[in-house]
């Protein structure tokens, strides 16, 4: 039975990739092998990146030599290693740290195999790898713009709070700094009181927000830096009896980040105004379509942007075939 | 001892105490939301779930061993009780989570006790085992919990807060046990010198063992004192909690060389903890800046520690004084 459930999400993840018209170039792999090293399973989000990359490799004819380095830099370094002696025609990597992972890329460059970073880039070196990247930026951006918005039709002015992930991710901060753009541009409708580094623990996040509704009781605006987190911020609204749906007056402008299936079944409910949501299966045709240029020898950017998109309690209906986190929601609950 | 030296010297031997009052003048005085009752209580109960964790490590560290596996610990058994008994009673999903964790901790009391492996490396060991299993079964994803389980953070009885009450029961339990009893009176002996205690016929592997299992159960009860109040357990769950149980534990004077301490200090140590993490929040302190304060206080904590105890150990020396010729 749950082989069947995983089968069926690969597939149905599949189905929406084609669907959303991103080439999955069905090319003769020629028993072509890629290295997919994650750092760790840690999220919602980074199973699925695994699956729809999988499942991609497996629609293209590759075969697939995965490991997870359960955030060890050395252990994932060996694996890197290990890839390149059995000859890998690519790898894909999720580094835990960006000047860790240096070394690595210099070794995948002298072996001339291609090495892409799915979602999190390497810091600054002379040796040669493709990034992919969401531009967490405009996506964050996007996201708390829609809430402003809504903080500006309602005619008050709100108390904010964001609640910031690892400041040594720069994911993390690229997120909070397009959230920062956002708000700048509502001085009259959203002030910023509560900024909580949460360092993406769930624990932190609970009491970080608890304690800054105590400073704050009228908090009334809250962005989260990942989906990840919600459900502690559910937790103290509910403790500080503000967690209410859009139109009721208790209600919490809420805006996320990541697309999860939870974040959708919020949205859904009128519990969350907007979210940002990575593009997963934009991500993953961008890697596979780097590592497929560089073996032809075509040159391809160091860093590849996937432009994500803001879902909203406006455009919800139109844009949730694109979010990864509906698709397996959609699949969980029929 | 003259009476600067006395006065020095009840200066350190209240150094956390001194600390707090610090703590608490500087943040009062940035905010007057920081003084006011209802935050303390919240302190209190932020301060439950890490506060029992640590009263469970305090056990191991006074017999001089350590438990690397309780937030692997409260991971596994939030895991299992995620997935099999949030359809029961929670009284009776507790039971089975605490039993679940003793478990856990006889393993590693046996490892250590009858195979001789030490503690850290036994427990470094489960960590990832536990963790393993836990990440397995979970498929790493978010496991929600319902919410008869989540209103339990919520609930209460005469007014107080569930989760303060699980951390006065434990606490007072764990005081009992370490000053009222000969058991108690045998971790301390066993922590100060294990050799000199097993000559004395007390049974130091017994209690070194039962200290691993009530140190997991306490994981148990821990962990699921936190799920009630975050809700949902992912990956990362309990990862890198231990050393917040240590810390708190030094900080209350527990020693990690064993022997020396009190349960009362450690859930001092926790409260301190939380306290300057709540008071950041409360300020609305740069994020930046978190790190350093938490860590220097915890430093300048374990330092004035370690003064002390030198100091201590100078005044009670013994002097023999040579024999001067007439």
């Amino acid at each position: 039975m749950r082989a069947n459930r995983r089968e069926f999400t690969l597939g149905a993840l599949t189905a929406i990739a084609a669907a959303s018209g991103w080439s999955v170039a069905a090319k003769a792999a020629d028993n072509k092998t890629i290295a997919v090293l994650f750092d760790g399973l840690y999220s919602e989000f980074w199973v699925a990146g695994l699956q729809i990359i999988r499942d991609d490799l497996k629609k293209r004819g590759f075969g697939i030599q995965e490991a997870i380095s359960d955030k060890d830099d050395n252990k994932q370094f060996e694996q890197v290693r290990a890839a390149i002696a059995k000859k890998v025609d690519g790898i894909i990597i999720v580094q835990t740290d960006s000047n860790a992972v240096i070394p690595a890329i210099k070794a995948a460059n002298k072996a001339k195999i291609p090495m892409v970073h799915f979602n999190r880039p390497p810091a600054k070196t002379d040796a040669f790898s493709v990034a992919i990247q969401a531009d967490n930026q405009k996506i964050a951006r996007e996201a708390v713009l829609y809430s402003c918005g809504v903080a500006k039709d309602s005619g008050k002015k709100h108390k904010a709070a964001i609640l910031i992930g690892n400041l040594g991710d720069p994911n993390a901060i690229q997120r909070r700094d397009g959230f920062d753009e956002a708000v700048k541009q509502f001085p009259d409708n959203v002030e910023v009181v509560a900024r909580i580094p949460t360092e993406w623990d769930a624990d932190k996040a609970f009491a970080g927000l608890t304690n800054a509704l105590q400073a704050n009781p009228d908090i009334s605006f809250v962005f989260t830096s990942s989906d990840f987190l919600l459900p502690q911020i559910i937790q103290s609204l509910k403790a500080a009896n503000k967690w209410a749906p859009v139109g009721d007056e208790k209600h919490v402008i809420l805006t996320g980040f990541d697309g999860f299936p939870s974040a959708y079944e919020l949205m859904k409910d009128k519990y969350m105004d907007a979210c940002g949501v990575q593009n997963l299966f934009f991500e993953t045709t961008l890697a596979m379509q780097a590592i497929l240029d560089l073996q032809a020898g075509k040159p391809v950017e160091k860093l590849l942007l996937d432009p994500g998109f803001a879902i909203t309690q406006a455009n919800i209906e139109a844009k949730k075939d694109e979010m990864w986190g509906y698709t397996l929601w959609k699949q969980k609950n029929g | 001892m003259k009476s600067g030296n006395r006065l020095a010297l009840l200066g350190l031997q209240n150094a956390p105490l001194i600390l707090f009052v610090v703590v608490l003048l500087t943040f009062g005085l940035m905010s007057d939301r920081f003084l006011a009752i209802a935050n303390f209580r919240n302190i209190v109960i932020q301060a439950a779930p890490i506060g029992i964790l640590a009263i469970g490590m305090t056990f191991v560290l006074l017999t001089a061993q350590i438990d690397l596996s309780i937030g692997a610990t409260m991971y596994l058994t939030a895991s299992v009780l995620a997935l099999a008994f949030t359809g029961l009673p929670w009284p009776v999903a507790l039971l089975l989570v605490t039993v679940l964790a003793a478990v856990v901790g006889a393993i590693n009391g046996l490892i250590v006790t009858v195979l001789g492996v030490a503690s850290f490396i036994t427990t470094l060991s489960t960590l990832f085992v536990l963790r393993g299993v836990a990440m397995w079964m979970s498929e790493t994803r978010t496991l929600p919990f319902p919410d008869r389980i989540t209103d339990l953070n919520r609930a209460g009885v005469l007014g107080i807060p569930s989760a303060i009450l699980a951390f006065a029961a434990i606490f007072a339990l764990a005081w009992v046990v370490l000053h009222q009893t000969a058991f108690g009176r045998q971790i301390y002996a066993v922590g100060e010198d294990a050799e000199a205690a097993r000559k004395a016929g007390i049974p130091a592997k017994r209690i070194t063992f039962a200290c691993f299992v009530i140190c997991a159960l306490c994981a148990g009860v821990g962990g699921f004192v936190t799920v009630t109040q975050i809700g949902a357990v992912g990956p990362k769950y309990g990862d890198q909690v231990e050393f917040a149980a240590v810390a708190a534990a030094v900080l209350g004077g527990v020693s990690l060389f064993g022997g020396r301490g009190s349960v009362a200090g450690t859930v001092f140590g926790a409260i301190l903890i939380k306290t300057v993490q709540n008071g950041l929040n409360i300020v609305n302190a740069d994020p930046y800046i978190y790190p350093l304060v938490t860590g220097s206080i915890i430093f300048l904590a374990v330092a004035v520690d370690g003064l002390r105890t030198r100091i201590l150990d100078t005044l009670n020396r013994r002097t023999i004084r040579p024999l001067q010729a007439n």
